[in-house]
């Protein structure tokens, strides 16, 4: 937990636009609810614009590994090869805003990508890419990495759907505070 | 390693070269049992070794060192070092309501086992320290020293791998990808459930396993890569194999199954049944070479039971940068067995 403490972000150093986007990732972490999952909800965007967006599609899929953010790393394949560009340099160049820390998992796949960085609310206790197992420790990424960004919000979020399905798998207490 | 005794194998896997498996093993396995200093004093008179025990214990219990003998050679074990300054254990003794007068005062640092030891050559180097108790594991024993499998769990071991070698080179040479193959495999039914292959020029995160993991959902009506319809052959869904992967059955017909076990169809919620499988539980996988951190967690989320892989990767992550498998605070572990026909993985 020492090593995420220095990366809290203060709600004073967000642009207005980062904020609008964390926005539009709680609208899908809210459909996600709605739909029975996890309620994690991602947006990557690309020179100012949406490339990707999604959420956990775990149950529709029955494939534990359909993260938002892995949804959203298949949208931009899909955009490329639309336009026939690169996916490479605009992954390079991508921010993602998540309302939960990305796990093991997606940590190291957005790490491997070289995303610019990723803005992210609660802290996710129970897979965490840093709070559970630091990956950056492993993976030496040049990706800029800050959370805590409305947590308690996501948080709560996380808890609405625990107590509706899997009470004995709670998300325990967020460790680092909303500022 | 274990060397296995002369290969008589069948024809379709006669072209083996190395046959050993390590097993991965976490840390409290792989490394001695760590050690925490305590104090220990004298008893001045042997024959209130035993008046000593009891007084210490109650005054005193340390609950994380239960594990240990209370005595040795005469010396009584008071408490761990950390508690208090070697000038102050008398007194802290007596303020515990311990009768000091029992022992010398010649107050000493002894190193012992701080957890329990967990294998049987752990527990000959900690008791040598200071007595302590050990419970012997023989699964555990078998794992250490690489004898879990006998010779035909081993002979099935070695054709899952195959299957997945030949995977690797298929896909290598049809979709001009890298050549890493991985299988899941039911080892109750003996039947592959799906197989993966490397699709990193199409999309960087279509590694060999992530596909495997997607197929195995495709078994069980879901997928987000490829969707195909069910195909039942033999009373197996099969439908985890891509149609282009249909030789496999042909080849290895004789040994092994492909397809899992059917899922009730009682509505359209597609109820599963207890019989039928919930993501990767229960199951193995086999992959070429080691996965990455991403895969090696996607087998974590997935619930995979066993991870069997030929070569260690640079970017592995199952070994080589950590051991996912083994993270304490994650709520799924698996077990990792590595070099099973290194040879030929490495021959890719
Ligand atoms: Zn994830
Ligand atoms: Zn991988």
């Amino acid at each position: 937990m020492q090593s995420s403490s220095n990366n809290v972000v203060n709600c004073n150093e967000l642009s207005e636009s980062e904020k609008h986007y964390m926005e539009i990732a709680f609208t899908y972490a809210q459909d996600a609810l709605r739909n029975q999952e996890v309620p994690v909800g991602c947006i990557f965007v690309y020179n100012n614009e949406i490339v990707a967006k999604g959420r956990n599609t775990v149950n529709e899929t029955r494939n534990a590994t359909r993260h938002a953010e892995m949804n959203c790393i298949d949208d931009v394949i899909a955009y490329c090869e639309d336009r026939n560009i690169v996916s490479k340099e605009v992954f390079e160049n991508v921010s993602v805003y998540v309302t939960v820390e990305p796990c093991i998992m997606c940590a190291a796949a957005l790490y491997n990508l070289k995303i610019k960085q990723i803005l992210f609310g609660c802290r996710n206790d129970r897979f965490g890419g840093q709070t559970v197992f630091d990956v950056a420790n492993v993976l030496n990424p040049v990706t800029d990495v800050k959370g805590g960004y409305r947590a308690d919000e996501a948080m709560a979020l996380l808890k609405e759907f625990y107590k509706g399905t899997n009470p004995s798998a709670p998300p325990n207490k967020v460790k680092i505070k909303n500022i | 390693m274990i060397p296995s005794k002369k290969r008589k194998l069948d024809s379709e896997t006669d072209d083996y070269i190395s046959d050993c498996i390590k097993a991965v093993l976490p840390d409290d396995l792989s490394k001695d049992t760590p050690l925490v200093e305590v104090y220990v004093d004298e008893v001045s008179d042997r024959r209130n070794i035993s008046k000593a025990v009891v007084a210490i214990n109650s005054a005193f219990p340390v609950q994380e060192l239960l594990h240990l003998k209370r005595v040795r050679n005469g010396k009584l074990l008071l408490f761990p070092k950390s508690v208090c300054e070697l000038s102050e254990v008398h007194q802290f003794l007596m303020k515990k309501g311990f009768d000091t007068s029992l022992l010398t005062n010649n107050v000493e640092v002894a190193l012992v086992a701080k957890l329990p030891p967990k294998l049987k050559n752990q527990y000959e180097k900690v008791n040598k320290l200071w007595p302590c108790n050990f419970h012997s594991n023989k699964y555990l024993e078998r794992l250490v020293t690489n004898n879990l499998f006998d010779e035909n769990e081993m002979q099935l071991h070695k054709i899952c791998m195959k299957i997945a070698i030949d995977v690797a080179q298929y896909a290598g040479n049809k979709y001009n990808s890298k050549n890493v193959g991985a299988i899941v495999f039911d080892p109750k039914l003996k039947s592959v459930v799906a197989i993966g292959y490397d699709c990193t020029n199409k999309n960087p995160c279509k590694h060999a396993t992530m596909v495997a993991i997607d197929n195995v959902a495709v078994t069980q009506n879901g997928g987000a890569w490829d969707k195909r319809e069910e195909v039942i052959v033999n009373g197996l869904n099969t439908s985890g194999l891509p149609k282009d992967f249909e030789f496999l059955k042909d080849k290895y017909a004789k040994t092994i199954s492909f397809g899992c076990r059917l899922s009730d169809h009682t509505d359209n919620k597609c109820r599963v049944s207890e019989e039928s499988s919930y993501l990767c539980t229960n199951y193995y996988a086999y992959v070429t070479h080691e996965p990455c951190v991403m895969c090696a967690m996607a087998l974590v989320h997935s619930r995979i039971s066993r991870v069997f892989f030929g070569v260690k990767s640079r970017i592995g992550g199952l070994c080589t940068l950590c051991k996912t498998q083994t993270i304490k605070d994650l709520n799924h572990h698996y077990e990792v067995f590595c070099g099973l026909l290194e040879q030929e993985c490495i021959n890719l």
